[in-house]
Parts: C-alpha cells; structure tokens; sequence
C-alpha cells in the first residue's frame, strides 16, 4: 500500500476513492461460506467500523430538492420565466405594435377608441385609440423595471450596510438608533411626501422607493452576522480551526442568499403596488407613459361601463400573474432553504 | 417570506432590549420596560418631525397660494415671508414645533381657505377612526380562527384549511392591495347591488369599504397565527400533554393557541398601521369623508400646509401605534417580566 | 380491553418482531428492526443504549407519541388484549394516554407549559382521569405534590414554571404523570439534565412511588448507574434491536454479547489508573441501509465470519437471561470475555460467596459496581 504521505493532494484524494472503490462489504465477502467455516474468527477492520453513519446531507441539494419537490413552486416558477421572458420579447416579434401611436380606423380617420378586443387588437384599444396589448406589456416592462432596480438597490446597498453594521460594533448603536427612528414611517407614507415634493416620473419613484426599503434588508444582514459571531455552533467551529472564509460560505451565505432573493422577489409586487397607489393620487407616472399603475388607473376610469371593463381586467390579469408566481416562488425557495424543512 | 424578515427583525429587537435592562422582581420590571419605551417614542417622534417638516419644506411654492399664476414674483416673496417659509430651517422647525404643542396644526389654503387644520382634521377624524377599528376588529375575528384552523388542518390528511387559507393568503399578500380594493368594490357593487358611494346612514354602504380594509390583516393574522401555533405545537410540553392523555381538540384551543398568541400581540401595530395607509386609498375610492380621502384630496389640490399638517399626523399616529404594540408585549410575554428567574435551577 | 386483574410477575405487554420506519428526504430510516420484549407487571425495566439506539422510539410507541414521518411496519404490541400498533384515531389511544400508560420525559425545562401555573397543569390531568372537581380536585393535587416531595402545595400550587428549580419542574412532572393513576411508568432519561445529587432525589421518589402505587416502570437511559439503582431486568439496545435482556445482576456479571461486554468496559470506574480508558472503536451503522447480520459486527473486536452474515437468533442462558449472538451458538468457538469483565465477575463471585446465598435484586449489582472500581 502506498504512503499516503508521499502522495500529493489530488493523488490523495484519487487514491482515496480508488481504495473505496476497492472495499468489498463484509458481507459480500463471507455470505458463500460452508457453515463451518462462517464459525470461525474474523479480522477486525477498523476502517469498517467508521463507515457506519454519515450524513448525505448537502445543503444546497436538498433546497432544490425541497423547492422542486414542490410541484406548485416550480410550476409558478416556470410561469414567472415564460412571462418575463415574453415580456422582454414581445416587441421583437412580428406585427407587434408600438405602445404610443394613436391608431385611426384607416377608413373614418377617426381615432379607433374604446374597441373590444378582437383579432387585429388582441387586448382592444383604450380610450384614446391605443394599442392595449402593446401599452399592457410596455407597462409591465416599465414596472418590473422599477421593481427590479429597486429590488437591485435594496440587496447591494441593504447587505452593504448590513455588513458593516454587524461586523463594527461601534457603529452598532448608531445605526440601531437610526433604524429605530425610520422604522417607525410606513414607506407609503414616505414615498407620498417624496412624490408630492419632486416631479413625478421613474426616477421619483425608484428613489422614493430606495429611501426606505434598504432599511429592512440591512437589519436581517447585521443580525445575521452578529448571529455568526454569537452563536455555539460557529464558535465551535472556530476552535476546530475552520477558516472566517469557510464560515461565511458555509453558515451564512445560506440563509443569507435564501432572504435576499426572497426580499428581491417580494420588492416587485410591492413597488408595482406603491406605483398603483400613488398614479391614483396622482403623483405617479406621467399618463402617457405604460406602466401597470397607469395602465389600471385609466382602467378604473372606465370600470362601471361592463362592456369596457376588458380596459382593466388584462393589466390587472398580468399584474396578478406577475405578483402572484413571484411571491410563491419567492416564499417557497425560503421554505426550501430553511434547513428545518430539509426533513422529507 | 417578508414575514421571516419582519419576525427575525422584530424578535431580535425584543431580545436586545430585554438583555439591556437590569432586572428585578415583579410589576416594577414591566412598568420600567414600558417607560423607558415611551421616552424613546418621544425622541424618535420629535426627530421624525423634524425630518418630515424639513422635506415638506422643499414643497412646491404653488401649493400655498390660491391663485399662483396671477401673483407677481413681490407678491409671492411677501407672502411667503409672512407664513415664514423665508425664514432658516431650524427656526421653522422650532415654530412648528411650539405651534404643535399649542395643537395648532397650521391653516389651510387651498381646501378651506382660513380654516384651521385641526379643526378640518378633527372633522373628519372620528369616521376613520370608527372606520378602522371596526376593521381591525373583524380581521381579529376572522383571521384567528382561520390561522388556527389552518394549523389544527397540518396535522390532518387532507389539509383542507391550510390548503384553503394559504391560497387566500397568497392571493391577497400577493396582489397589491391598490389592486384587489378596486376589485372589491367593482365586484362588491355588482354582485351586491351596494352603491359604490358611502353614505354614513346606509349600513349597506359599509361593508365594502370595512372588508377591504380588513382583508389584508385577516390574512396577515392568519398567517402569523398558523406559523406560531405551529411552532408551538413541535414543543415539549405539547408532547407531555398529549402524553397525558388531554384530547386534541382541548390542547389545540388550551395550549397551542393561548400560547401562540402571546408573540402574536407585536404584529397588531404593524396592522394598524397597514390599515392606516389602506384608508387612504379606500377612503377617496368610496368617496368616505374621513382623515385618509382628505389627504389624497389635499395633494391632488396641492393644499401644502394640509398635508403638512396630515403628514405629521400620520407619523405621529405610526410611532404611537408601534409603541402601543412594544406595550402590549411587555405585558403579555412572560419572558419580559420573568427573566432573571429563566434557567435557575 | 381486558380489565382482568394481573398478578405481579405475569407478563402485562407482550412485544412481538416491532418494525418502526421513519421517511427521511425520501429514504426510509429503520429505526426499529424487529424487537422482542415482554414486560412483566410490577417489575421495573430498563433499556440501555446509545443515543441512536432506537430506545426513545420504542417506548414512544408504546403511547403513539412518535413523530408524523414514522410508521409501524411490522410487529405488534399486545397489552390486555389491545395490539397498540393497530390504534390510529385520538379516541382509541385516550383510553391508554395518561390513564394506563403515563411519561415523564428528559428535559424538565421545557415539559411544563410556561404560561399555565403548576397547579392548573396538574389539576387538567386529575379532573380529567379521576373526573374531580374544583375543590376536591384541588386536594387531590395536595396530595399528589405532598407524594412527590414538595412543600407548602397551596403557595406552589399558584406558581409558574419558570419559579421552580429544574429538580422541583420535574417532581411536577411526576405528579401529574401519576394523576392519572396509570398502570404503567414510562420514565424517559428523567435524570439526564439534573445534576447528580438531584438525580439521586427523583430516583428515590420514583421508587417510592412504584411501591406506593404498584407502577410498573420502564427506564430508559444510557447511565449505567441509574439502571444499577433503580432496575430489575435490563434491556440493551443497539441499532434498533435488542440485543440482551436478563435481570440485573445477570447482564452486570454474566453479560454475553459482546456489546454489553464493550459498554460495561467502557465504564470509567472500571479503568485501571495509569492504563487508556477503553472506548468502542467506530459509531452505530447507518439504518438508512439494511443491515446484515449482527449489527454490532463491524466493531466487535473479535468477531466471527458469521457475525457479518446473518442475523444471530436470541439463545437462551437462563430462563431469565437472552442474548442474541452467535456466541452462544454451539458451533462457535468460545471467545474470552475482555479483562474488565472478568475482573467484574469476579468481584461478584467474591460477594456471592460473602453474603452466602442472598443475592437478590440491585444491591449486589451497586456495590460491586463500586467495589471494582479501582
């Protein structure tokens, strides 16, 4: 048998599985023996006595069993991928039209308002002569973006800020003070004030937005990391000489990414909400713009006629498609990730 | 689930604050804990002021005047003198602060030109408030019993209340509520043959503005209670009770849910609050006229010292919401009194 | 059910081949592979093993507590007429909770719900088995506080959890397990989170009680010690199986597996100062695969070819006393018990013989414990 102190890592490593590879069970060995042979005595293998009990446990393979397993979750999950996928293709596709013209009916001239939908405009026309289809999946683009950038922000700057607070213990008073102070204003409230004071636009409500939805974030990553330092668990594995690095990545980063993508997943349908909210305030999107909370507004305005009612249904369909696939499939990769659900 | 977030966030506040205090015996230790929280309610309710006057100051300068367009630029830089916008921002802030104190709330200009706020507000103030703990008690009433529902149906075969209620819960946490109040009242009207008009004599006009508001806490409730309870469930003395021979049904309503309800008590201001910032949509959609359609009403006018004095109001009301909720789990959770004595042997 | 009356000493639960299986992430765990056991009326049984071993599992069956993930897949278990492995619904099992077979369980910390006062908690338990009411309940839990040993019942009965000591939370659990009046005691590690001086207290008070009331109970634990004290008959546990059963004094001096012998070595008190303290080499078989043979095999350090292939059948050594080995079959060659073991018996050979023929129950099995120790 080789030394295995002269061989280098990798020849170890491959060695190892060689030798594994070659172990026959004990079993396998003796079970053709004549009775009176099996009565007699056996070698002791010490290395059979260690092969007993280990865990197969890979985290991460059973969160995706977990979630997969899950048929509701990967069915949404399928859902999400199929409508944004569309959504970012669909002006690409032929006969697609744009989401501003104003379309005349080519032998009045007169704007083609109020048309049900049929085979030339598949979601109708609204009330002043566009497109619905078109003007329904500009808007979702408008608003998944919003929701996206917002999302996007609340992770980088959120874990950012989530770090520091956790690991440098002198800001630690600091920012819980602050935190204390503006988690006590409803981020509606916040974004109404913001956008009764700047223009209304993209930009206004991204940074509305932003202002206050890092805060939440930030306070889960800093009890996260304090939780690292305090707990038994990683002050044990401290002392068996496991590096900082290997703790983060081991310990941490699960639950951490599991949250994060979950707060990602959670921050569109709330931003698509707020937008919807404030558009009826009217300190939303500009009208002429797409946007879901636009696109539902002006849906509103026509809501008690039944025969227009079609004007709000299919933003509202979409929307709740959208929100909907993304809050189970967000909620459930949580689920999946939280090792106490690792059980069958 | 954001509910992950919200508890860790909230549970860890919890803890932080009970391992900061020294502790004693008794009564002393609650009422301790509960004025040192209100102290610093008082703080962060003065700086929370503070910010929010010092951004309602970057308003635009239209919304304090009738008639804008025809005001030479003199005649804007008086006025605005004279209602001391000219004037450094701390010195602002102090005058609105004293002004507070004194319950002046400022004087509207564009929505009832020379009235003043507080008196607007007072107006309008009892039917929300009516409004909303109406609300809040039939999300009570609902959600605690289909949360606990829920989590009795875990332990069964077919599941059905937990299959249901997820579902209502999904569709309602998942849905903007903007969305699913129009919803509501487009086919509440329809269905119900209700005016889509509040009139404060027609009961009938009640019940689709009042189950709107409550929808989104019904299902928060459920939610929250079913996770708790069956926590509570997987616990030791669950087992030790079954083990003593005490009936399903008795450890669920005796055991699980009393116990449940206990952490139960800090998600109420969060509703509260959830409930506040609904009234203010539902409120301008059934034309209700209460304290949340006269804000959406202030903005769309651009009556800026209206919705000065509504915004301030309205902070006000959060931290003394979220301080009630730190009260109410001061007094129902055991650990807060009790620590000290926890783990002697 | 048969109410008949059951002497002392006739067999009052009788368990044949019981299978457990719990589904793990789509794999089945056989946590209990085949036991046998009976268990006579007024004696007082311990199971000994490792932590693994299946012992919790198995006496959980006993009252259905077992969690939602696991099955009984074969076996059954028959008392007064009832097979408890064909009880499914709430209803059947009230009969047997608390009012036949009651337990206390490990962690008196967190047995008791901390919001409800002791007295409450003991009270739910007598008005539900003895159907009293307000005041005569109320004397009742008197009675039963004064039977565990604690003071002043009117001040505690009006306190919470959290103002007991661990000790004193246990004690409550006693009394409300006896409440019920049961037949049967299962007592599971009741003294593993105590410390040692407390632990002598509640194993008095558990004797005690067993008298008092004519209980019978099943220990479980992994202190060898306890079982010395408090025990009758020992059951030992490996890998989900029994492997050797007798009374005390014979699975302490006479053991015959080779597992028993390992788990008596590696008692510190038998070590020789200046020598290693023995330890069992390796750690239980995964039971998430079937085992073959005698599951002890692999880290047996002597053991036979056959030991790896089939499963060794129980051989009787007294009418009292069953090991399941190979050892005791005819064909194999003898092995010699390890140092400590003969050392063992030999100490109890020199007792034996010192107090003539009156080696009857634990005393024996204490003192030489003691007496070996070196």
């Amino acid at each position: 048998m080789n030394s295995f102190a002269d061989l280098g890592s990798s020849k170890l490593e491959s060695s190892l599985n060689d030798e594994l590879k070659k172990h026959v069970s004990a079993y396998d060995k003796y079970k053709d023996l004549p009775e009176d042979e099996l009565f007699t005595p056996a070698e002791f293998d010490s290395s059979e006595a260690e092969m007993g009990g280990y865990s197969n446990y890979s985290y991460w393979k059973a969160t995706l069993r977990a979630f997969l397993h899950n048929k509701t979750a990967a069915f949404f999950l399928a859902v999400i991928v199929i409508v944004l996928a569309f959504t970012f293709i669909q002006p690409l596709l032929p006969n697609q039209r744009s989401a501003k013209t104003i379309y005349n009916d080519s032998e009045t001239g007169i704007q083609i308002v109020n048309r049900q939908p049929d085979s030339e405009f598949w979601f109708g026309t609204n009330s002043i002569g566009q497109d619905l289809w078109a003007r329904t999946w500009a808007g979702t683009r408008t608003s998944l973006g919003i929701g996206f950038a917002v999302a996007c922000w609340e992770a980088l700057f959120g874990t950012v800020i989530g770090l520091l607070w956790g690991y440098v213990r002198k800001l630690d008073t600091f920012f819980t003070e602050f935190y204390n102070i503006f988690d006590n204003v409803p981020q509606t409230l916040v974004l109404i004030l913001i956008s009764y004071i700047m223009k209304p636009g993209v930009n206004t409500i991204i940074f509305a937005l932003c202002l206050t939805g890092w805060l939440g974030m930030a306070r889960f990553i800093r009890n996260q990391v304090v939780i690292i330092r305090d707990r038994d668990y990683n002050l044990a594995s401290r002392c068996l000489g496991t590096s900082t690095g290997r703790i983060i990545t081991k310990n941490l980063l699960p639950y951490l990414v599991s949250v994060i993508t979950l707060r990602m997943a959670l921050a569109i349908p709330e931003a698509i909400g707020n937008e919807v909210f404030v558009t009826y305030i009217g300190i939303g999107l500009p009208t002429d713009m797409a946007s879901l909370g636009n696109l539902v507004q002006a849906g509103r305005l026509v809501m008690s006629q039944p025969e227009l009612r079609y004007q709000l249904l299919f933003p509202t369909a979409v929307l709740a498609v959208i929100t909907i696939s993304l809050y189970i499939v967000g909620n459930s990769f949580a689920d999946a990730a939280d090792p106490k659900n690792h059980v069958d | 689930m954001r509910a992950v977030i919200e508890k860790c966030n909230n549970s860890s506040k919890r803890l932080a604050e009970i391992r900061s205090i020294n502790f004693s015996k008794g009564q002393d230790t609650v009422t301790k804990y509960i004025s040192k929280r209100i102290l610093h309610s008082l703080i962060t309710l003065c700086i929370v002021i503070v910010i929010v006057l010092a951004l309602l100051r970057q308003m635009p300068i239209e919304g304090y005047f009738n008639n804008f367009d025809k005001m030479s630029q003199t005649q804007i830089n008086v006025t605005l003198k004279q209602l001391g916008l000219k004037d450094p921002l701390p010195v602002q802030v102090g005058r609105y602060f004293v002004q507070l104190l004194h319950g002046d709330f400022g004087t509207s200009i564009k929505y009832r030109a020379g009235y003043s706020n507080a008196k607007i507000i007072a107006q309008k103030a009892p039917l929300s408030i009516e409004i909303g703990l109406i609300s809040l008690a039939i999300a009570l009433i609902l959600g605690l019993p289909l949360g606990a529902a829920m989590a009795r149906s875990t332990r069964s075969k077919f599941k059905f209340w937990d299959r249901f209620g997820t579902v209502l819960i999904v569709i309602v946490q998942a849905i903007p509520s903007a969305v699913y109040y129009l919803l509501i009242q487009l086919y509440g009207s329809e269905w119900f043959g209700v005016s889509m008009l509040f009139s404060r004599s027609n009961y009938a006009t009640w019940i689709l503005p009042i189950f709107s508001l409550s929808l989104g806490n019904i299902v928060y409730y459920a939610m929250w209670l079913r996770r708790f309870m069956v926590d509570e469930a997987n616990k030791d003395y669950i087992k030790l009770a079954c083990a003593k021979g005490v009936s399903q049904k008795k450890i669920w309503d005796r055991h699980v849910f009393r116990n449940a309800i206990v952490p139960l008590v800090q998600y109420i201001p969060n509703s509260i609050l959830f409930t506040l910032m609904g009234s203010l949509y539902v409120e301008s959609l059934y034309s209700i006229p209460g304290m949340g359609g006269l804000l959406v009403q202030a903005i769309k006018i651009q009556d800026n010292t209206l919705v000065e004095a509504l915004v301030v109001l309205y902070s006000m009301i959060s931290v003394v919401g979220l301080l009630l909720g730190d009260i109410l789990m001061a007094i129902f959770d055991p650990r807060i009194s009790f620590t000290g004595k926890e783990g002697a042997r | 059910m048969e109410d008949n009356d059951i002497q002392k000493g006739e067999t009052l639960i009788s368990i044949k081949d019981l299978a457990f299986d719990f589904t793990l992430r789509g794999q089945t765990l056989h946590a209990l592979r085949g036991i046998s056991l009976d268990i006579k009326k007024g004696e007082s049984l311990a199971i000994v093993g490792e932590s693994g071993s299946g012992k919790s599992v198995f006496v959980s069956n006993l009252m259905g507590l077992n969690a939602q993930n696991g099955h009984v897949s074969g076996g059954s278990i028959m008392y007064r007429g009832l097979d408890l492995t064909k009880l499914t619904t709430e209803k059947e099992w009230s009969e047997i909770r608390g009012r036949r077979i009651a337990m206390i369980m490990q962690d008196p910390m967190t047995s008791l719900n901390p919001l409800k006062t002791i007295g409450w908690q003991i009270s739910e338990a007598v008005e539900m088995h003895r159907g009293l009411n307000g005041e005569a309940a109320k004397k009742a839990v008197y009675e039963l506080l004064g039977d565990v040993g604690i003071s002043n019942p009117e001040r505690r009965y009006k306190q919470y959890p959290y103002e007991f000591s661990g000790g004193m939370r246990q004690r409550v659990v006693i009394a409300i397990a006896l409440a019920c009046k049961p037949e049967i005691l299962i007592c599971d590690e009741p003294t593993t989170a105590l410390d040692v001086t407390i632990q002598a207290q509640i194993l008095g008070i558990l004797k005690r009680l067993q008298e008092k009331y004519e209980l019978t109970s099943i220990y479980i634990t992994h202190d060898l010690g306890v079982v010395a004290d408090v025990a009758d008959r020992v059951a030992v546990m490996y890998a989900g199986d029994i492997v050797e059963v007798g009374t005390c004094n014979e699975v302490f001096y006479d053991p015959q597996h080779p597992y028993t012998w390992a788990l008596l070595s590696s008692l510190p008190q038998l070590g020789i100062k200046g020598e290693q303290l023995y330890s069992i080499e390796g750690t239980p078989p995964n039971l998430f695969y079937e085992v073959h043979g005698d599951a002890f095999a692999s880290r047996n350090p002597h053991p036979l070819k056959i030991d790896f292939v089939k499963c060794p059948p129980m051989f009787e050594v007294t009418p009292t006393h069953f090991a399941r080995t190979w050892l005791l079959d005819p064909r194999s060659p003898g092995v010699e018990k390890p140092e400590h073991i003969k050392r063992l018996n030999e100490k109890y050979q020199e007792l034996m013989k010192k107090n003539g023929e009156s080696v009857s129950g634990q005393e024996p099995a204490r003192t030489a414990l003691e007496g070996a120790a070196i």
